[in-house]
């Protein structure tokens, strides 16, 4: 049964991320007889061209060519923090984040555990992983058994290390906050979707003189983050994090590829400001005008 | 094959919904396929509910028989569980296969306790109980904000002094006393404020931000749907 | 320890304690220093304006009731401009928890003062999972997301339902939210459709909105409980908002005072180390 219910809740999440938003938009409206919605023709070639970066470095990749990631120190910092958590004798805390699996920062949260979850059980401290909706728990808990076993310490793995604490945004800032004051974990690793509650946690967690790793792609979360942790993932580096600690050059590729058209959007902006500053930019900005 | 069929489901499901996109889904079968999988996925979360109710019962009951440390804290949790969730999902009328059994046991006239409608158990304690508490944390930001603030806001260095400033000086515009200070060294100081910090510093700042974070978004997306990445499914 | 190795590490429970005094005054002296209204509201308050009489206006209670101090006043503010024009009001909720019955007590409460009757001058909607969905179904039918309204009341039966049958037949979206909801007002509903959107969000995720006003797809922003205060102010009734300006101001002062006590007693220390 949990196992039908774990690749129930993988397909459903998976589902979510590969397009709901897509899907979605194309529900309910009204798009004449046409087969083909010409509109979003520009659609089709910026994820043509996106998908071709991505694959061409991550081939270049394969074949050995050497590409220069930059060095993010808050991901170098798990290692140490998992260390500490080792040498103090005291657990290491990870929350992927409050959002639910459709939202992919909480996808990116539960890779990067699996690659702590394998630090850790590679160390032995001991992991704990509140979450906040039942699939994510159910994708963690696969995660983080993974990883165990990967690392040859499949006995060392405790299904109740990740547990689902509360559905409901504040009772579940309340649980953690309180898990923290107890247990005093050594580590405290946040990545995922974060709201209101990313202060109440990281204030906590600062006062229980834990050390505190954050990574959010929320902009408005980020100052609170870098107030109260050590470190913080900002914006694409969270998404960066999964292949930067599996230092892999399969997923160095795509970072690459992904820095790649980073620079074609900062071309286009560059070009559209001075086109519309001279006032001829009309056309440049019909382009992007998808339905 | 416990990986492969996820990873071709997955690949399946996120091409499906990419296409979906590009198609009128009146015309395409691809529209009535997407709202399939979309219906699957509403199922699914319900069912796996049930997982979040089994996963908190179990750790915290546990604790209970062991009467580990705080275990009666463990008790109120399984408690107010219990009795959040049973008035609100008993049937609400007779009128059901499950009510005509219920009702043979209890009183109608109890029925509107049941479920979560207005003058339920359920609505009695989201309105009294839980939403007070909720209040309560958001309101604890003010005092962990104040604390944080004094300790992060320290001018070690040329960046950090201008996060302090810029945060002083947004500080001040947005309380009537702070604007009227400003106002003392120039009646436009607030708006300038406005139109340099926030419309200009802020938003150029919140827009990188928001497009890097969303090409990340994308490229993940994209290694998850090639298979790539899959160290959310515990390969890596 | 030297009196600036105290200052510079105030243990964080003063802190909490000299929070909570600046919060409790205001409760007994009442300051009261003139809101300034900033372009945002004003412009928001402008565009309602300008709408005729009579027009169909969304309104979403998209919010928690953690944020109710800053989000419920500028519904009330907006519920009083809305009725004092005699707009027709539907209100909606994406947010299970309390949005629904948020909605239903607010817009009561100011119906009863402007004299408007359920079904003829507002009507409330309630909720309905998955916002994605709903936000795009909305576009080709009400009732088809929404067949019946709140309280259980089909939609064929309320008069003013009758002549509301999608986003055509809506002039302009207030939305005021606690959360992600309002980037799909804008990004679906203004975007794909047309409305305008306009809105009121918490302090906290007000700086992440000005790109979307500077853009031109977001009409007018109302930021926390001081955008709150500038909409009462605007509408001309002063609220909760206006009267919990005192508290913030002092809140606010005392952070500043403490980030200034903070860098003395940082640079003493620094300086007697060499």
């Amino acid at each position: 049964m949990r196992h039908l219910l774990n690749a129930a809740s993988r397909i459903a999440s998976l589902t979510a991320i590969f397009g709901l938003a897509l899907a979605d938009s194309a529900l309910a409206q009204d798009f004449g007889e046409e087969a083909f919605i010409a509109e979003r023709t520009v659609m089709v070639v910026v994820i043509i061209l996106f998908a071709s970066a991505i694959l061409v470095f991550t081939r270049w990749a394969k074949q050995g060519k050497s590409l220069f990631v930059r060095k993010i120190p808050g991901i170098d910092a798990i290692e140490e923090a998992v260390g500490r958590a080792t040498e103090m004798g005291k657990p290491v805390l990870f929350i992927p984040g409050i959002s639910d699996v459709d939202e992919i920062e909480t996808i990116a949260g539960i890779s990067i555990l699996g690659r702590v979850a394998a630090i850790v059980a590679t160390y032995e401290a001991p992991l704990m992983v509140p979450t906040r909706y039942p699939m994510v728990l159910a994708a963690c808990q696969e995660a983080v058994e993974q990883a165990y076993i990967e690392v040859g310490k499949a006995d060392a793995f405790n299904k109740d290390s990740v547990r689902y604490v509360a559905g409901e945004q504040f009772a579940f800032t309340a649980t953690v906050n309180g898990m923290m004051m107890r247990d005093r974990p050594a580590a405290n690793i946040y990545m995922g979707g974060f709201f209101a509650e990313s202060l109440l946690l990281a204030e906590t967690g600062n006062a229980a003189g834990s050390i505190q790793i954050a990574g959010t792609a929320r902009p408005e979360q980020l100052p609170f983050f870098v107030a109260a942790c050590d470190f913080t993932l900002m914006g694409e580096e969270l998404y960066a994090a999964s292949s930067y600690l599996a230092k892999e050059p399969l997923m160095l590729g795509g970072l690459k590829g992904q820095d790649f058209f980073k620079m074609l959007i900062i071309i286009s902006i560059v070009f559209g400001t001075a086109l519309t500053t001279f006032g001829a930019g009309e056309w440049f900005k019909e382009i992007f005008n998808v339905p | 094959m416990k990986t492969t069929i996820p990873l071709i489901v997955a690949f399946l499901s996120g091409i499906v919904l990419i296409f979906a996109f590009f198609f009128n889904p009146d015309r395409v079968f691809i529209g009535a396929a997407q709202e399939v999988v979309l219906q699957w996925m509403t199922i699914i979360s319900g069912f796996a509910l049930v997982l979040g109710v089994v996963s908190i019962l179990r750790v915290n009951s546990a604790k209970v028989k062991r009467r580990e440390a705080g275990w009666h804290y463990k008790l109120a949790t399984v408690i107010s569980v219990l009795v959040m969730a049973i008035p609100a999902i008993l049937p609400v009328s007779s009128k059901t296969f499950g009510g005509k059994i219920f009702y043979t046991v209890f009183p109608e006239n109890s029925a509107s306790l049941f479920g979560t409608g207005t003058g339920s158990i359920y609505d009695w304690l989201f309105n009294y109980v839980d939403s007070p508490m909720m209040e309560t944390m958001f309101a604890m930001l003010a005092f962990y904000i104040a604390s944080a603030a004094y300790r992060a806001f320290r001018a070690r260095n040329a960046e950090a002094t201008l996060l302090l400033l810029t945060a002083t000086i947004v500080m001040m515009w947005r309380v009537p006393i702070g604007e009227a200070f400003l106002r003392l060294f120039s009646t436009q100081l607030p708006d300038y404020i406005n139109m340099f910090l926030m419309n200009g510093f802020n938003v150029a700042v919140q827009r990188g931000i928001i497009i890097g974070a969303a090409l990340g978004a994308a490229a993940m997306s994209l290694r998850i749907i090639l298979g790539i990445e899959r160290t959310y499914m515990g390969k890596g | 320890m030297t009196i600036w190795d105290k200052i510079s590490a105030i243990d964080r429970r003063w802190i909490y304690l000299a929070m909570a005094i600046s919060i409790f005054i205001p409760t007994i002296v009442v300051i009261r220093f003139p809101v300034e209204i900033t372009v945002e509201s004003r412009q928001l308050y402008d565009a309602v304006e300008s709408l005729p009489d009579s027009s169909v206006v969304m309104l979403t209670f998209d919010y928690y009731p953690s944020t109710l101090a800053e989000t419920e006043p500028m519904s009330i503010a907006a519920l009083r401009q809305l009725f004092r024009k005699n707009m027709k009001v539907v209100t909606i909720s994406h947010i299970p928890l309390g949005g629904p019955s948020i909605a239903e007590r607010v817009t009561r409460q100011i119906a009863e003062e402007f004299g408007k009757v359920y079904g003829i001058d507002y009507v409330n909607l309630g909720y309905k999972a998955n916002y994605v969905a709903v936000m795009h179904g909305l576009a080709s039918s009400i009732e088809a997301i929404f067949p019946s309204d709140w309280s259980g009341t089909p939609l064929k039966e309320i008069p003013m339902m009758q002549t509301i049958k999608c986003y055509r037949d809506i002039k302009f979206i207030f939305s005021v939210s606690d959360n992600a909801t309002i980037d799909y007002w804008i990004s679906i509903v203004n975007a794909q459709y047309g409305v305008p959107v306009g809105g009121g969000v918490t302090a906290v995720s007000a700086p992440k909105m000005y790109s979307f006003v500077e853009a031109g797809q977001l009409t007018g922003l109302l930021g926390g409980m001081k955008g709150a205060a500038e909409y009462e102010k605007l509408v001309g009734v002063e609220g909760t908002a206006t009267r919990g300006m005192d508290a913030q101001s002092l809140a606010h002062f005392l952070i500043i005072a403490l980030v200034i006590i903070g860098n003395i007693g940082f640079f003493a220390t620094k300086h007697r180390q060499g």
